[in-house]
Order: structure tokens, then sequence, then C-alpha cells
């Protein structure tokens, strides 16, 4: 009984596979198979990098990294605690050489260094790798191949630095502490401890890092692991530590990632269910055909849901040894991609991730085909002959579709705020859209009802049809909005940005010059009339609590803010509200009536205060920051500013205005704050240079390697790499739309094709050719076409004009040859396919109605 | 001097028929057939002889295999209608035999000149009757399309149905409906597939009267495709295809008019 069943399953499976109805959904199920196996597998394979990467990069148990150098007392606690520690420095600086200047990171290495691990070098361009146990001895420098190539310097030049010559003796090209710098693609140099105790740079922007050897064999203890963390807490809590059994600084980031790329899948699933909606019409009248056939033949409604089951479940199991293998093939090109941020990733694949992909997805498209089974289950053979389901089929796919919806939202969601975001800006899109197909195709209709003709016919038939057309218009508007945001808005963006920032910036941005930098600045400026546009003075501070609790208790949902919290950031002092900003909530320097607090407060004492403080311990926090990190108005920050506890409240939030330049802060405090405060002070400053004094500033750089400007250009250029890889993600991303889009409107024509074929047999009858039909055919796509064209541009335009409105003020202008072009393009591309689809539709004859007699 | 413009379709020693599966099947042969506007016939037969290809071919939708149809438009001057004989092209002509103009078309050139009626009805079943009606006339570009329309629903007694939906008729109001459609743009011939197939006796023979009273008033020549007897006998001619127990060639089938079809030769 059981091998005849099998066997039937087996034999009817063969019979459907080449009906196009199944080849569609065979389609759409092996798509989005493709699509999460390899983003599974692609993630799972940077996943297990970072950890080995954690394991074999760190060049240390534990890496402990802070600004300031630890006091005597605090190293012979940590060498206390640990078998061995080796101090490197890292600041960033700008190398000269024959009037070239390269920004770099510049290692500070002593002779122990490196602690774990070697140092791999090379002693000519392209030449064999060698590895060393020793960092450059006095004197000396190593560079990364790429400051060789920008510098122009060879192999035994000299290079000035700070006024003492270092030769360039070999070419870095492996540190085994490489981890430290995580995904920074800043140009390296490595040089002799000795050398830069010379070179007397400021201390304070100086990075000091421990690595620390935790036991004496190499042999990682846990509990002395434990220990060290324990300390770091209690005595640095502003320092960052990474340890070899804790997560890679990364790990977080590429999850998050995923969860974005994840989210996004979500336009997928939501055209998925689109075109199994459209198809389940035609399968569930199939299927209850058969029923009906096996049931008046003595079957039981069981035999024949079984069947139906074991049908879904051999076609689902047939596809997955061509999901495998293409997802095999798209996992290596995005791993060759990937492999210019991450060196060394290799291809590696995960047969038991797959396989648990394969069947979460074969379950979400289970839930699917739920109500085909349903709308089965619950028919009589009367009703079946009937057919009477669709209507309960048609809900029961849309409560499914809800539910498969959810849940991946909910599977890729760790942030209810990003999560909300792109499930809002999904449902505006995709609202907009049916609106406008609903208005378009109302308003022709009713404006042309009194008009005859094929136009207004076309826009009749279409009004009649509006839910499928509608599905049609939503698949081809929403894969032309996400084309077009790509390539034009963000093309458009870099563009704009690059002019704004000209016209309120200017062409330099000094984005770190202590008080003696920038005096020479000022005075490089006078001498070059160039003109300072803005500068704005900050201490560097580092929150380590809020309201009592350490900041990675208090804020444990990964954000943007958060992680740029984990490192010092600019503390803006200001009586008044910056030019730039706006006030969004509470008040710029409200009063307090607390008693008097030490003027320098310590950790312990700054505790005692906490409820008592002074008007000076106020800060406004920008307001996307507030909403990252979950903070309100009167919580209390504990930033540690070199190296000193201080508490401030949150009186107010602000956010960026735009149009009086960009320099902006996201803390901001009291000027009266910095007379309680003893840090180093420093200064963020915009200048217009001419062409011709640029080539000079590698005098300021001479003198202060340390001094941190940027000119425009290499701003823009960073923009535009940046750019240049979220075009090649959402270009990627938008291909895999057109083919499930084109599968929408091939299924939406497909469900249709019946009717249509109808239509235009009738049109026939009433003494029409052919050559009617296909001309209202194309009529009828080229509206379809249209109106996805207008939506895509009017979603793209408000786009636009939000972001340029919030962010520069602008009106966003668009280039009207561009907005002909891409409609035109989408015209010719959904008209052409729609007619091609049609063409079987359009095979009609009158013969064929006599036949249905 | 008034003019008059009449209409006929031609076969002449046609044969049609066709290949399945490397067997060829022959439906009839030397069919020589006259069909007159104005005039309305009815073609019966057994099933499989042949009945809707012939309706095909005389509506110009297929060619024949062998022979020749063609669509003949006279003009002939008033006085000539009103003496009673006919001459060999089946124009009645007087006794000055006052036919001006005859042009020879293929049957393609009937295209724009025919209607259909199906067993099914075939009504769009997004479009209110009214639509459905008006159909034909909007494709054309017509401007009163929709009064038009409600005219013709009221002509078939359907006045109180127009924004009804086809599943919300009887099927005998359909019909009536598919025939309002047909009708609406006067064609001059009306092809009907067993119109009354799908209805019981009593809708068959309101549909019957309906059809055939508004061709004869429209001036439309009516082909009728029937197994109903009682039906056919209502047209002024009766074509009947019966299969030969025998056939010259062997053991296919082949079809035979009988009636006055041989009579009025092309």
């Amino acid at each position: 009984m059981l091998t005849s069943t099998l066997g039937l399953m087996w034999q009817l499976h063969q019979q459907e596979k080449h009906t196009t109805q199944q080849m569609f959904l065979r389609w759409i199920q092996g798509l989005l198979m493709v699509f999460i196996v390899t983003l599974s597998q692609t993630s799972d394979n940077i996943q297990a990098f970072l950890s080995n990467n954690l394991n074999s990069l760190l060049g240390a148990d534990v890496v402990i990294a802070q600004s300031h150098a630890l006091t005597p007392a605090q190293m012979e606690a940590l060498r206390a605690l640990s078998h061995q520690v080796v101090i490197t420095q890292q600041i960033t600086t700008t190398l000269t050489h024959e009037g070239r200047w390269q920004r770099a990171q510049l290692k500070v290495v002593d002779d122990d260094y490196p602690l774990q691990g070697e140092l791999k070098v090379t002693s000519a361009m392209g030449g064999a790798e060698t590895s060393l146990l020793r960092g450059p001895a006095p004197g000396q420098i190593w560079l990364d191949s790429r400051l060789l190539a920008s510098l122009s310097v060879s192999l035994g030049d000299t290079l000035m630095l700070m006024n003492r010559p270092l030769k360039v003796t070999r070419i870095l090209q492996h540190e085994p502490d490489r981890l430290m710098e995580g995904h920074s693609v800043e140009m390296r140099a490595l040089i002799h401890v000795k050398d830069f105790q010379q070179m007397a740079l400021p201390e304070a922007r100086i990075q000091h890092r421990y690595l620390i050897a935790a036991h004496a064999n190499g042999r990682e203890s846990k509990s002395v692991i434990e220990q060290i963390v324990d300390w770091q807490k209690a005595h640095l809590p502003a320092a960052q530590i990474h340890h070899k059994q804790g997560a890679h600084p990364l790990a977080l980031f590429w999850q998050r990632t995923e969860n974005f790329i994840g989210l996004a899948s979500l336009i997928l699933f939501f055209m998925s269910v689109i075109a199994i909606e459209q198809l389940t019409h035609l399968q569930l009248k199939k299927e209850q055909h058969f029923s009906a056939v096996c049931m008046s033949l003595g079957a039981s409604k069981r035999a024949a849901f079984a069947l139906s089951v074991g049908k879904w479940v051999l076609r689902s199991v047939s596809i997955m040894p061509l999901v495998l293998l293409v997802s095999a093939g798209a996992h290596g090109l995005l791993i060759q991609w990937l492999g210019n941020t991450f060196a060394d990733l290799h291809w590696q694949w995960n047969g038991m991730l797959a396989l648990q992909s394969l069947l979460t997805l074969s379950l979400i498209l289970f839930v699917f085909q739920l109500p085909v089974w349903v709308g089965l289950w619950h028919s009589s053979v009367a009703k079946l002959v009937n057919q009477h389901q669709h209507s309960r089929a048609h809900r029961s796919t849309l409560v499914a579709g809800l539910v498969v919806l959810s849940g991946v939202a909910w599977a890729y969601s760790d942030n209810g705020l990003l999560t909300a975001m792109v499930l809002l800006s999904l449902l505006v899109s995709v609202v907009l859209i049916l609106f406008l197909s609903w208005l378009a195709l109302t308003l022709g209709e009713s404006l042309t009802k009194n008009v005859s003709g094929l136009m207004p016919f076309a826009l009749y038939m279409m009004k009649q049809r509006i839910v499928s057309k509608s599905t049609q218009i939503l698949g081809v508007g929403l894969c032309a909005f996400l084309l077009l945001f790509t390539l034009m808005l963000l093309n458009d963006l870099g563009d704009t940005m690059t002019r704004y920032q000209r016209q309120h910036d200017g062409n330099l941005l000094v984005s770190q010059a202590s008080d003696a930098q920038m005096r020479d600045v000022v005075a490089w400026a006078e001498q070059h009339q160039a003109e300072i546009r803005m500068q704005k003075p900050y201490v560097y501070a580092s929150l380590t609590q809020v309201n009592g609790l350490g900041l990675g208790d208090f804020a444990s949902r990964p954000s943007e803010s958060l992680d740029t919290f984990k490192r010092p950031i600019r503390l803006h002092w200001s009586k008044t509200v910056p030019s730039n900003n706006r006030i969004v909530n509470g008040q710029w320097w409200g009063k307090h009536n607390a008693p008097e607090a030490p003027t320098k407060p310590t950790l312990k004492a700054s505790s005692q205060y906490r409820d008592s403080l002074q008007r000076w311990q106020q800060v406004s926090v920008e307001q996307e920051v507030m909403t990252d990190l979950g903070l309100t108005i009167g919580d209390k920050l504990t930033l540690m500013i070199a190296q000193q506890a201080y508490v401030f409240q949150i009186s107010a939030s602000h956010a960026y205005k735009p149009g009086k330049g960009s320099i902006t802060f996201w803390v901001q405090m009291p000027s009266e704050a910095i007379a309680h405060i003893s840090a180093p002070h420093y200064t963020m400053a915009s200048l217009e240079v001419t062409p011709q004094s640029f080539p000079r500033l590698g005098a300021l750089w001479q003198k202060h390697p340390s001094l941190r400007m940027v000119s425009l250009q290499e701003m823009t250029a960073r923009f535009d790499t940046t750019l240049a890889m979220v075009t090649q993600v959402i270009s990627a991303f938008s291909v895999l739309i057109i083919v499930v889009a084109s599968i929408v409107i091939l299924a939406s024509i497909h469900a249709f094709e019946s009717k249509e074929k109808q239509k235009n047999s009738i049109i026939q009858s009433f003494g029409f050719t052919q050559k009617t039909c296909l001309t209202l055919n194309v009529i009828e796509w080229g509206i379809t076409g249209l109106i996805a064209a207008i939506g895509a541009i009017l979603g793209t335009y408000i786009a636009g004009l939000l972001i340029y409105q919030s962010q520069f003020s602008l009106v966003y202008q668009p280039s009207l040859l561009w907005l002909l072009g891409t409609v035109s393009v989408i015209l010719l591309g959904v008209t052409a396919l729609g007619v091609i689809a049609s063409k079987n539709s359009l095979k009609s004859s009158i013969r064929a109605l006599m036949a249905e007699s | 001097m008034s003019f008059i413009h009449t209409r006929r379709i031609a076969l002449k020693n046609v044969r049609q028929s066709f290949i399945v599966n490397d067997a060829p099947i022959h439906l009839f042969e030397n069919v020589n057939l006259t069909v007159e506007q104005g005039q309305s016939y009815a073609i019966t037969g057994p099933s499989g002889t042949g009945k809707s290809s012939l309706l095909m071919l005389l509506s110009g939708l297929e060619k024949p295999s062998a022979g020749e149809g063609v669509y003949v438009c006279s003009t002939a001057n008033k006085t000539a209608q009103r003496d009673g004989a006919q001459n060999e092209g089946g124009l009645r002509e007087g006794s000055q035999s006052e036919v001006i103009k005859e042009q020879r078309l293929p049957l393609e050139a009937l295209r724009a000149n025919i209607g259909f009626i199906f067993q099914q009805f075939h009504l769009l079943p997004e479009l209110t009757a009214l639509h459905n009606v008006a159909l034909p006339l909007k494709l054309r570009g017509e401007k009163n399309a929709q009064e038009k329309a409600a005219y013709w629903l009221k002509k078939v007694g359907l006045a109180h149905r127009l924004t009804h939906k086809p599943k919300q008729l009887s099927g005998g109001e359909q019909q009536r409906v598919a025939i309002a459609r047909a009708l609406i743009f006067e064609p001059k011939f009306i092809f009907a597939d067993e119109p009354t197939g799908n209805l019981d006796v009593n809708s068959a023979n309101e549909v019957a009267d309906m059809l055939f009273s508004c061709c004869e008033e429209n001036g439309a020549g009516l082909v009728i495709v029937t197994h109903n007897e009682a039906l056919a006998q209502r047209a002024d001619q009766v074509l009947r295809l019966e299969r030969k127990t025998k056939s010259a060639s062997g053991s296919n089938l082949k079809s035979q008019l009988r009636s006055a079809v041989e009579d009025t030769p092309c």
C-alpha cells in the first residue's frame, strides 16, 4: 500500500513538474532557499573566520587598550596578575616624503614585541615573506606596501619624522596582533620605542596597548583571564579589553550585517507571498479536481491529502541539490568579494548549517502551502466539484504570508528600532505603490468612463482586475525603486555632499589639533591666504557608566552609537546652542540648585555627588544617540576625562541643523565646565585652502605629525569607496529583486492566462483581429510600467527630498534627463516582458470558445 | 435614385480536412453554399461531422483545405428590388437588371461584419450586463456606447438588469445579454453555436424568439449550429451534415450536405 502510494506520488510529481505553475513555484522556492543558504553560509564563514582570527590574531591572551598609559601602580598590579606584559603604542600620524604625505597608523614597539606569534616582512616589493620575532631596531621604520607606494619610498630611503631620520628597512606584511586594527584600512608603519620617545609627540592622543600573556607556557588560563578582566572593570573602566575567551570585536558588527540583510530579505518574502498567492488559486483548483476524482473513485480524503503533501515534499527535496550547488557558487563569489575586507578569508562549507537552513525554509514554505491543504481538508466531494473554496484559500494565503513575514522579521531582529524602521520603510513603499495603482486606475477608469476606444477599455479592465494588477505594479515598482535609489540618488548624493561641504566647510578639515598645533595652523592659514571657516574646541571623554551602571550593562542592544561610545568621544563645550544645532528636548543649560561639588571630583567623590550636581555638570546629547542607547533627560553619565571621572546629567537633547557647517558633536557641555576639567584641549576646524597652497601643507605635518587633517578630496574618496560598496550590495540585491519581480509578473500572467485568453477570444468575436488584442496588451503593460515607474520615481524623489532636507536643507532636484530615461527604460522593459510573457494568451481563437461549449 | 447594399457569403467546392496524430481526417468536401444577409440558416447533424468547422469557414476565421470562399458585396438600385426573381448570385433583381456594382472579396474581409453567440454565453465576469453589451462599441471608439447598450438591453427585456454581473443573471438572461452584445454593433452576419444548448425549454424558446426577431429586425444573416431540431426548423434554410456510412476512399468519415443548399450555388 505504502509502496504504491509512494509510487503514485512520484509518478504525479514527474507529470506535474513540467507544468508552468510548478516551474514558477520551484523558482520561487529555489531563489529563497539559495538566498537564505548563501546568507547563512557566508555569515557562518565570517563568524568562524573571526573566531579563529581572535585566537590567532590577538597576539596575546588578553589585550587592554586605552588612551593613557597605566600608572606605575596599575602596571605593577597588572604584572602581578599576569605572566608577561608587552606595551605597544599607536598614534595616527602623517608621514611626509619629498612633498608627498600620507596619513598612517604608527605603531611603536619595544624589543619584547611580539608577545605571541610572529611578524611577517619582506625585503623587497613582491619578495618572499620572512617571519621575525622582533620588530624594527632603533633608527629603522617598517612600512606596509601601500604606504611605501603612496609616499614613493624605496627600501633604504630615509624618512624624517619630527626631525628624526628613520631608515626604511622592511616592508611590513603582517603583525600578530593585527586583530586590534579591526577592519581598519589605514596604512601602517612600525618603529622602535626609543625613536618615539625622542620625538615628543603629544601624549594625549597615543593609544596604549598592553599585550598580556596570562600563563607561563602561553597556555590560556581561564581564571587568570577572568581575574584580569575583573581588575580592568574595577580599575580601568574606560579601557577596552579583548581576550581569547571573549567575542571578536567585529563579531557583533557582522551579526548585525547579517540581520540587516535578513530583514531586507522581507521584500523577497513579501514578493514571494504575492506570487504564491497568485498561483495558489490555480494549484487549489487542480488539487481539488484531482482529489474529487480520487474520492469519487472510492479513495479516502486522507489518501488524497497524503498525495498532495507527498508531492510537495518531493518537489521541495528535488530542488535541493541544485539549490546547494548554486548557493555554494554564490557563497564562493561573496567570499571572494569580502576578501577585500577580510584578508585570508577562505571558502568554507558548513553542511549541517546548510541542512538546517533548508529545513527552516522548508518549514516556511510549508506554511505557504497550508492554505491549499486547509482548502482540501475542509472540502466534501460536492464542494470539491463545485470549487467554492477560493475565498477561504485567499484569506488563508494572506494569513500564512503574514505569519511568514513576522517570523522572518522576528528571526533577524536584534534591534527593535532598526526592525521597525526597515518594516516601516517597506510598508510605506508598498502602501505608496498600492495607493498609486488604485488612484491611477480609478481616476483613469472614471475619467474615461464615457469615452470609447482601446485605452479606456484597457483602463476599465485593469480596474476590474485591480488586485492582480496592483501586485504586478508592486513587483515592478519595488525593484525599480531599489535600482533608482541606488543608481540615481546615491550617486547624486555624493556630488551634492561634495558641493555642500566645499561651500560650508571649505576643502580641508582639521579633525584634531592641539592648542599649539592649532596656533600653527592659524599662522599657516594667514601666511597662505587660507580662510578658516569654523573652529570648535573639544576634549576626549569616555563614557563608562550610565546611572551608575557600566555602559555594557546599561545598553546591551547593539547600535552604531554603542560601538562609538566604546571608544573615547569628542566632548565639546558651548555657552549657547551652536548655530548648526537645535534643541529637541529639555533645556540648554538649565539651573541646578545642588550644593557645590569638588572642583575635580574623583571617581569615588563623584559617586557621592550623583544626586547633587552643579550647574556645569550638564550635557546635551544628540537625539539619535539618546534613542540608540535608550537615554532619557535626567540620566546621569559618568565620563572619564583624562583619567578622571566626572558625572554629568543630561539636561537636553539636540539634533543637527543643516546649513551652518557640518562640525557637530554628539555630547556637549556648558562652557563653564571646562574650568572644572583638567584635560588637553583640541580643536576641530574647517578651512578653504587655495589649490596652490595644498602642497605646502607638508610643512605643517613635518612639524606636527600627529596633526589630523584631511582634504575634501580624501574625504570624498572615502565616501566614494563606501558608496561603491553600498552600491554593489544594493545592485546585487536589486538583481535578486528583479528576478523575483519577473517571477511575480510571470506568475500573475500565468494565473490569469485562461481569463485573458477568454477575453481575447471574445474581443475577436466582435469582429476584431488578434492585432487589436496585441495592441490592448501593449497598452495594458504600458500602463502597468508607467504606474510602476511613476511610483518608483516618486518614492526615490520623496526619499531624496527627505535626505536632502534633513541633511543639507536643500531641495532635491533630480536630473530631468535621468528621469525621462529611467521612465523609458522601465516602460520598455516592463511592456516587453509583459507582452512576451502574455503571448500564450494572445494565441486565442473563437474556435476555443466554441470548444468550451 | 437610392441604392441598396446586400452581402452574401459563398463557399464553392469547399473541402475541409486536417491531420490528427498523422492520420488525415476528412470532414466534408464539394460543399457549395451561399449564406445571404437577412436570411437564417441552421446547420445540424451528428457530433463530429464538422458543423463548427463549417461555421468557422463561413465566418472566414478558418481557411478551407480546398475550394474557395468569397464575400460578395453588391449594390443595386431600389427599383430593381421590387421584382421577385433571383439571379445566379442570389441577388433579387428587376426586369431592368439593375446591379450596379458587385465586389468579390476574400472571406477575411468579413471580419468586421460578424458577431458570435456561444453556448456558454462567454460574458466577461468582471463586467456588468451594461458594460458587457457596450464592450464592442467601446472598443470601436463609439461615443454613445452605454446609451446604445441600455437600449439593446431594454430591447431584449433586461432593462432592469443593467448593473447586474453575469453570475447574478440566469442562463437565459445571460444569453439574452450575449445576443444584445452580438447585435449592438450591427454586424451583417451572426454566427451562433448551440445558442440554446445550456438552457431549459422555456428559456430556450424565449432566447430563440429573441435571436430570430433581432436578426430579422437588424437585417443580419443568421447561421446557427444546433442539435435542436425545433430550433433548426425555425430557420429559413436547414443544412444537414450527415455521416457517410462508407466513403469512396475507404474508412474516412465524410459529411454530406442535403437540402436547398445545392439549389443556391454561388
